[in-house]
């Protein structure tokens, strides 16, 4: 059976499809997210964001990743106008963060949902859709879109947790944004309800929305985004797409005879750099070079025992930069 | 604006505290201005002119509009404190705020709108207590075979729209209690505190400690009270009002105007300006 959030996700892919990407926001700016040197500074002692430079294309899911206390929220409040920047400045789909203008465009989960519990989830829309002028069909849709049109009469006090941020993301989505801003979505929810979510949200990028995804989830980072953006004590500490995080990746083969294998590799197409290491050549070339590399060896006459991709996991590229910044 | 005004609207309709409280309000606002009043004048030894007992012309409809207004400057404000504290200070403990602001409305736009649905609120819990103390004076003049004669509709508009101000001032001081310390515990209890402790012993003192008059002529609750005495209210029955009871010094009816929209415009101003400067967490 094909869910909500499922059918969802395949009606935008037929919209991205129909319409095509735009790098420019609706205003004509390149970038929907600018920050310059943005920081946030509690007293003499606290830097919960520390000169943070980012910018996030429209059509992006931009993964914002860090560990707690990272300032990855921090970071959202004041793109949100929330809290105000002790330094620098930003600028969210061409306004100043929390200008009404800016907001109009703009959906919101920052942290845990936060709704009037007394209210169901229905009336809770509306007292947002009131505030935002948007009519009262949207609730309805985002209701549907999120499959919590069954328990939409219900008290917001008795939704589970995983309700509970469904309910955020509706929100977020009540005025058909072209950014969404969510702040760890899957928090709570169980695994399949994390699945629906992560291929909801990847399906909100390439419907031409722009995404900024704050989660300390490797994977789903990983799975969803399109460019993560790595924060630590306040600072951007790496930048890019997965791949470029991961570097490049890195065939190891064992063959005999090596002297022979290092010749034929080193002149095999889409091997960069060749070295013997360990009994072994590690050679630096992309995965698709492999079968070429495989066939060269073979067609020489060298019995190649093992040929495996190896690149640096998320995980290990997170660790490393995130040991970087404490060094630094 | 329409928009974020319904939106408040809706808030308040749906939250039962501001039901319950309009409930309490009325029971206790009838119990205390009619029904133990009227025992008391039937236990009571009529000819001995007790000063402490409520004579019978204060429980009829005659009297309606100044006999209701005794309750509002203090128990009436106590209950509109409260309901403007739960309407500022709970949403930062719930967190609604953050969630409302990052809405299309500025931070002042849906202050104004909380401002103004709270407003509408503070009508009803006027209207009820006059409605019921009407039924209940109607009653007392049936029992005691007193013919009932009304006030003015002049007498009683006057009276409602006294009332309604006094608990539009206790109200904006719980919106800045609300807000300053972003939540509802201790703005309750400072506001409670505040109008039993600061106001009821200092303006106590007033008639022995000459020095201090001048200071109470600017007590909500003296200008609240000489805006009641102005409506109708005895001050007999002021003096002797419980723990809110005053018994002067009195200013005239439009200094108490002037004063008690003085204080609104203070709460309300220092509240907006904290609620748009301060960080939203």
């Amino acid at each position: 059976m094909t869910s909500g959030l499922t059918r969802a996700a395949s009606e935008a892919e037929a919209a991205e499809r129909s319409r095509g990407r735009d790098d420019r926001d609706s205003a004509g700016a390149p970038f929907v997210i600018e920050t310059r040197e943005l920081g946030k500074r509690y007293g003499d002692a606290i830097v919960a964001v520390d000169r943070l430079t980012m910018r996030v294309r429209r059509g992006e899911v931009y993964g914002f990743l860090g560990p707690n206390g990272a300032g990855k929220t921090t970071t959202l409040r004041m793109l949100l106008g929330l809290i105000r920047p002790t330094r620098g400045a930003a600028l969210v789909v061409g306004a100043p963060p929390g200008a009404p203008e800016g907001l109009a465009r703009i959906g919101a989960l920052v942290e845990t949902p936060a709704f009037y519990p007394f209210l169901s989830g229905f009336d809770n829309l509306g007292v947002l859709a009131r505030h935002a002028d948007v009519p009262a069909k949207r609730i309805h849709a985002v209701l549907e879109e999120l499959e919590l049109t069954a328990r939409a009469g219900d008290r917001f006090g008795t939704y589970s947790l995983g309700m509970k941020q469904r309910l955020g993301v509706a929100a977020a989505l009540l005025k058909d944004p072209e950014l969404l801003i969510l702040d760890e979505p899957t928090n709570g929810m169980d695994a399949a309800g994390m699945a629906e979510m992560r291929i909801f949200i990847r399906s909100l990028g390439r419907s031409g929305r722009t995404v900024l995804l704050s989660s300390h989830l490797m994977n789903e980072v990983e799975q969803v985004c399109d460019r993560i953006g790595v924060i630590h004590k306040g600072r951007l500490v790496g930048e890019g797409t997965v791949d470029e995080l991961r570097g490049r990746a890195s065939l190891r083969v064992r063959a005999e005879p090596l002297e022979v294998a290092e010749r034929v590799a080193a002149v095999a197409p889409g091997a960069e750099q060749v070295a013997i290491v360990d009994d072994g050549l590690v050679i630096s070339a992309g995965p698709g070079a492999a079968a070429a590399i495989n066939r060269a060896l073979v067609e020489a006459g060298v019995a190649v025992s093992e040929l495996r991709l190896e690149q640096a996991s998320l995980e290990q590229v997170f660790l490393e930069l995130t040991q970087k910044g404490e060094e630094a | 604006m329409s928009g974020s005004i319904a939106a408040e609207l809706l808030v308040l309709r749906k939250r039962r505290s501001m039901w319950i409280l309009l409930g309490i309000w009325t029971v206790l606002a009838t119990f205390f201005s009619y029904l133990l009043p009227y025992v008391e004048y039937r236990n009571g030894d009529i000819g001995a002119r007790d000063p402490d007992q409520t004579p019978l012309e204060q429980l009829l409809p005659e009297s309606l509009a100044g006999h209701l207004s005794v309750g509002f400057p203090f128990f009436g404000g106590v209950f509109a404190l409260m309901l403007g504290v739960l309407a500022l200070g709970s949403e930062y403990g719930w967190g609604t705020l953050r969630t409302v602001f990052v809405q299309r409305p500025g931070r002042l736009r849906v202050f104004a709108a909380k401002l103004v649905a709270l407003g509408v609120v503070l009508v009803p819990f006027v209207l009820s207590v006059f409605a019921v103390g009407a039924v209940a004076s109607y009653a007392i003049a049936w029992a005691e075979g007193v013919e009932a004669n009304w006030p003015s509709a002049w007498d009683i508009g006057r009276a409602l729209v006294a009332d309604w101000l006094i608990l539009a001032v206790w109200a904006a001081l719980g919106i800045a209690l609300g807000v300053l310390s972003r939540g509802t515990a201790l703005a309750i209890g400072v506001g409670i505190l505040y109008a039993l402790v600061v106001e009821g012993l200092v303006s106590a003192f007033a008639g022995e400690i000459g020095l201090l008059e001048p200071l109470v002529e600017l007590f909500l609750r003296a200008n609240a009270y000489s805006l009641v005495e102005s409506v109708g209210a005895s001050t007999a029955d002021v003096e002797n009002n419980g723990p809110g009871s005053f018994s002067g010094p009195w200013v005239g009816g439009e200094q108490a105007v002037v004063a008690l929209l003085g204080y609104i415009a203070v709460f309300l101003l220092l509240s907006g300006l904290l609620l748009r400067r301060r960080d939203v967490t």
